[in-house]
């Protein structure tokens, strides 16, 4: 297994691609997550009464433990950055043929698609850890009275790997399947960015929720808005809390989800022309 | 002795074209075994099965005497097709990948086979810069690395010019001496017939013949001669006794006889009592050329 790790390294150390998106999503999640506290800071700071009352609605997103929560969310709508990166490990594999360069120097072809999983695995663990550094980073900065609240709420720290992780694992999928970075690149574009969005909103209004079960949509219930959402009413208080609620029911769905992208990863793989 | 490679009965079908058609033979260790046949013969898509990137239809191959597996196949030093490499590494960094997998070689062993293949002053450049001669020298540096006792390459020479063409014969020819067995699929007839030592003919997916050299080439003598007035040589010669097939190639005419039964002496008296002097008379086997046309040929 380490023998595996080490060669996907050997291969990423020096793809400059990687540390392109390592670079970006170092800038990225601070900078969404900055824009949200500016607006914070900017609502809260004055002294008229609209102010106290966006301070009383919203408490402080970003601070202790909050924080873990409210950076998970606004972090999580640029998965598409470690998207781009994951389509381009598996399709540069079939662009220069290494796929099946490292089955005849030696590879099982289970071994070439666990080589995938750890490449999925440690870009997921290299955002998460970006996503720790800066939640914890704003938890400091944004009231530093509160660290003492640190460690509640430190669940976001696994769900957040679980989504990246899942929705990584989809996006493989496609890159797998399709093997042509750009055409998987728009598909996968295409339907996170509009169709999933759509059909949830339908679904959400029309079909009982049903969106709730499409394959990105799984995950990102994981990490249901930031708590102040709920404090605009008693339908959204009862809306929020039915997310979290939902939360576990999510957590099962998405690692059934996860497992089987693999499973069929494992079982094309076994029987294709490579 | 065990074969190194056992083909039995390999079918491959591509939707409704037949790219093999149970094809059987055996590589004995040590041979320099040519593959050959026209394009889209399935050169490649046997040699591919055998390294586990195509599946068959059925029959079965085993390397050493065992069924096919990640294990034989790290002993095996391959070049399918094209060069597989990942273009923004050097060729260090590349064969330091083949090595991880295979388990073949050191990093002594990297500068040695980068060293045999000309390599050696370019090998911190990244692949995506190199030449395509380059790329094939790069991949033959990869099948090499080890010292495996078996090779398998694929068209080895594509891309070379003429001075890298024949250095790679060289090592091919020096990897032999060495008793390496190599597995070498060519449309380079000439090629294959500088340096191997068995061969198998394919054709549209169907194994013509396979064997040893000699054997396979070995069917007929050509006897070459020729005189001065060359329509009175053929229109004599075709009364000669015991050949097979005569025919008049410019001033040249052509006696083609069964192996062993050309004597020179006996075409020369025939002619000299017939009234006729010769200026050239001479017996050769027939070339791999001929015969690679005289088989594959409707």
């Amino acid at each position: 297994m380490f023998a595996l790790i080490k060669i996907e390294w050997l291969k990423i150390k020096k793809y400059p691609a990687f540390w392109w998106m390592l670079g970006i999503v170092a800038l990225t999640y601070p900078g969404i997550n900055s824009i949200s506290y500016y607006g914070y800071t900017k609502a809260t700071s004055g002294k008229e009464i609209a102010n106290n009352i966006a301070k009383m609605l919203l408490g402080n997103p970003f601070a202790f433990p909050e924080t873990w929560h409210s950076v998970a969310y606004f972090s999580s709508f640029f998965i598409l950055l470690p998207a781009i990166l994951v389509i381009m490990l598996v399709t540069n594999e079939y662009t220069f043929r290494t796929h099946r360069q490292n089955v005849i120097d030696g590879w099982s072809r289970p071994q070439f698609i666990t080589s995938k999983l750890f490449d999925v695995l440690i870009v997921s663990i290299i955002v998460t850890l970006v996503y720790v550094i800066v939640a914890a980073g704003f938890g400091i900065y944004a009231d530093s009275s509160s660290t003492g609240q640190w460690a509640s709420q430190l669940q976001y720290i696994p769900l957040f790997l679980l989504q990246v992780f899942s929705q990584l694992s989809i996006v493989f999928l496609l890159g797998y399947l399709i093997k042509k970075a750009f055409i998987a690149l728009g598909i996968f574009l295409f339907y996170y960015l509009i169709v999933e969005n759509i059909a949830v909103a339908y679904a959400q209004f029309k079909l009982k929720d049903i969106g709730r079960f499409l394959p990105f949509e799984v995950s990102d219930r994981l990490i249901p808005r930031p708590a102040f959402f709920s404090r605009f009413g008693k339908d959204a208080k009862v809306s929020y809390d039915h997310a979290l609620g939902l939360i576990p029911e999510h957590v099962i769905y998405t690692l059934i989800l996860t497992t089987g992208i693999w499973l069929i990863c494992y079982a094309v793989h076994k029987k294709r022309d490579l | 002795m065990q074969p190194v490679l056992s083909l039995k009965g390999i079918t491959k079908s591509y939707g409704p074209i037949k790219a093999l058609k149970g094809v059987s033979f055996e590589v004995p260790a040590g041979a320099v075994f040519g593959i050959l046949g026209p394009n889209g013969s399935g050169k490649t898509t046997m040699l591919s099965i055998i390294l586990d990137i195509l599946k068959a239809d059925s029959g079965s191959f085993s390397w050493f005497g065992q069924p096919g597996s990640p294990e034989t196949r790290k002993q095996i030093g391959s070049l399918l097709e094209t060069p597989n490499f990942y273009h923004y590494l050097s060729a260090v960094d590349n064969l330091n990948i083949t090595h991880a997998i295979s388990g073949r070689g050191d990093s002594a062993d990297i500068d040695r086979v980068l060293e045999i293949v000309k390599l050696t002053e370019r090998k911190r450049s990244k692949f995506s810069a190199y030449s395509l001669g380059m790329k094939q020298r790069l991949a033959i540096a990869g099948a090499l690395l080890g010292d495996p006792q078996v090779l398998v390459f694929d068209e080895p020479t594509n891309g070379l010019d003429p001075v890298g063409i024949a250095e790679i014969r060289e090592l091919i020819k020096e990897l032999a001496r060495r008793g390496k067995t190599i597995i070498m699929a060519s449309h380079l007839l000439d090629e294959v017939e500088k340096v191997c030592t068995h061969v198998a003919i394919l054709k549209r997916g169907t194994l013509i013949t396979a064997g040893h050299v000699d054997e396979v080439l070995a069917h007929e003598d050509i006897v070459e001669v020729s005189s001065k007035e060359p329509e009175r040589l053929y229109t004599t010669l075709k009364d000669f006794p015991g050949y097979t097939h005569i025919k008049q190639e410019g001033k040249m005419v052509e006696m083609f006889l069964p192996t062993g039964t050309a004597k020179l002496e006996d075409v020369n008296l025939y002619c000299f009592e017939k009234g006729i002097t010769l200026n050239l008379l001479t017996v050769k086997k027939k070339s791999l050329e001929a015969k690679f046309f005289e088989l594959t040929n409707d």
